[in-house]
């Protein structure tokens, strides 16, 4: 029969509170919020509503940071004093964990957000050329278009545009600059060298041991090109001739 | 980073005050982390209602922030925030009620005056002591006070504001407000009394 404080007692009624709590606050107000987290290319700064992940960029200029922030946005962003669940697994994709994280694209157009969702299909150790996109989204054309919507790409790292490369596989442009692109891609098992090497040679696709063909950066398919069943293919009709069918993961032909 | 030692240490209420009135945005999540655990419960006790709690709750700091957004950075520095805080959160919580009565009996006419079952449940030192056992007890008992006596008595017992807090948070006179605290600590008593016969 233990005596308890009324503050104990007072604060059973509010201790479950939820841990989205002060984001509907914030959401309420018209705030959004940043964290400074670590990531692959150093620190960066993560904003964030009730509704995801908002922007993603470099940190370091707090002041110039929420300038840009306000202007893109349209809303204030000020630091956070304490993380909450949708930080907390930004902070965990950016360390490498396998999480999801939720985005608001609500900023970006209705074209641009198929893009950024097509490209957060990609996989970790994989790259697919613009064009792939703009064909997987059925507009074959849009190739420079989906380049210029990855540009725009408000939460670089979380939904990987870095894995979207050019169609002669150079790394392309990026916003964090296109050395860092190569360095992500390289950090996750893409032999970035390698295939832009055989693309010179004018090397197309690559069919494999197990009766399919792919594209050069699917996976480390690259590294197996001079081994047993591996064949460099220069066209489609090659890929044909071989009795090759196309690899249901990297798609290298329209369906 | 300092973010989490700052989050660990209670904000003095002038402090935070001074912090809104220098720049209201950045200090504004020291607030919301500052009371919401108080203002949860209390908007949870008054209605009686945990699943709505953190909606009016959440709606009091929103509208806390777009009262500071109007006023001058003096008037913010010179703000009593708790009770300030509180007098929204009784507000809401006022509204919310009318909006869907709650469907328990009250223990008192409408006129505030405790019925003769539960008038003079004796005298006892003026305050509440609670065994963790009793916490239901006690809550069932605050559900069944009046809209008269019962945020007087919560900001009073539960939430320990002072009686010049509460009278400022109801704009009633500190008398008014001491006389609705005692009845509601009586008629709570009687409550519980009854509860362990």
């Amino acid at each position: 029969m233990s005596e308890t404080n009324m503050r104990e007692f007072r604060e059973a009624a509010g201790s479950a509170i939820s841990p989205g709590f002060t984001a509907k606050v914030f959401a309420g107000c018209g705030l959004d919020r940043y964290v400074t987290a670590v990531s692959p290319l150093g620190d960066v700064n993560v904003a964030w509503n009730a509704c995801g992940v908002t922007a993603v960029r470099r940190a370091g200029d707090d002041e110039a940071f929420e300038v840009w922030y306000a202007e893109r946005f349209g809303r204030r962003v000020v630091r956070a004093v304490e993380d909450d669940p949708t930080s907390t697994a930004a902070r965990a994709k950016l360390r490498g964990e396998q999480v999801d994280v939720p985005t608001d694209l609500s900023e970006c157009s209705e074209f641009e957000q198929r893009v950024l969702r097509k490209a957060a299909e990609i996989s970790s150790g994989n790259a697919r050329p613009y064009a792939w996109v703009a064909r997987e989204l059925g507009a074959p054309d849009a190739a420079r278009a989906v380049g210029n919507a990855l540009g725009r790409n408000p939460v670089p790292l979380l939904i990987p545009c870095h894995r979207v490369v050019r169609t002669d596989y150079s790394a392309g442009g990026y916003v964090f600059g296109t050395e860092a692109k190569r360095a992500l891609l390289e950090g996750e098992g893409m032999d970035l060298g390698a295939v832009e090497a055989i693309t010179r040679r004018g090397i197309r696709y690559i069919g494999c041991d197990d009766g399919t063909f792919c594209l050069p950066t699917c996976g480390d398919v690259v590294s197996h090109v001079g081994q047993d069943g591996y064949v460099a293919l220069h066209s489609l009709e090659e890929a044909h001739r071989h009795g090759l069918q196309p690899c249901a993961s990297c798609r290298p032909v329209a369906a | 980073m300092c973010a989490a030692a700052a989050a660990l240490a209670p904000e003095p209420e002038s402090m935070l005050a001074g912090a809104l009135a220098h720049d209201l945005d950045r200090a504004f999540e020291h607030v919301v982390i500052a009371y919401r655990v108080r203002i949860v419960a209390f908007v949870a006790r008054m209605l009686h209602d945990g699943a709505r709690a953190e909606d009016v709750a959440q709606d009091v700091f929103v509208r806390a922030y777009r009262a500071l957004q109007t006023y001058s950075p003096e008037r913010r520095a010179a703000l009593r925030l708790r009770s300030w805080l509180y007098a929204i959160a009784h507000n809401l919580v006022r509204n919310a009620v009318r909006d869907a009565p709650p469907a328990s009996d009250s223990l008192e006419y409408e006129d505030g005056e405790p019925r003769a079952a539960v008038a003079d449940a004796g005298a006892g030192p003026e305050e509440l002591v609670l065994r963790r056992e009793a916490w239901d007890s006690v809550d069932a008992a605050i559900a069944t006070l009046s809209a008269a006596v019962k945020p007087a008595f919560v900001m009073r017992y539960v939430d320990e504001l002072s009686y010049d807090e509460i009278a400022l948070t109801l704009e009633q006179p500190v008398g008014t407000v001491k006389a609705s605290a005692h009845r509601g600590l009586m008629a709570v008593r009687a409550q519980l009394e009854k509860n362990d016969e």
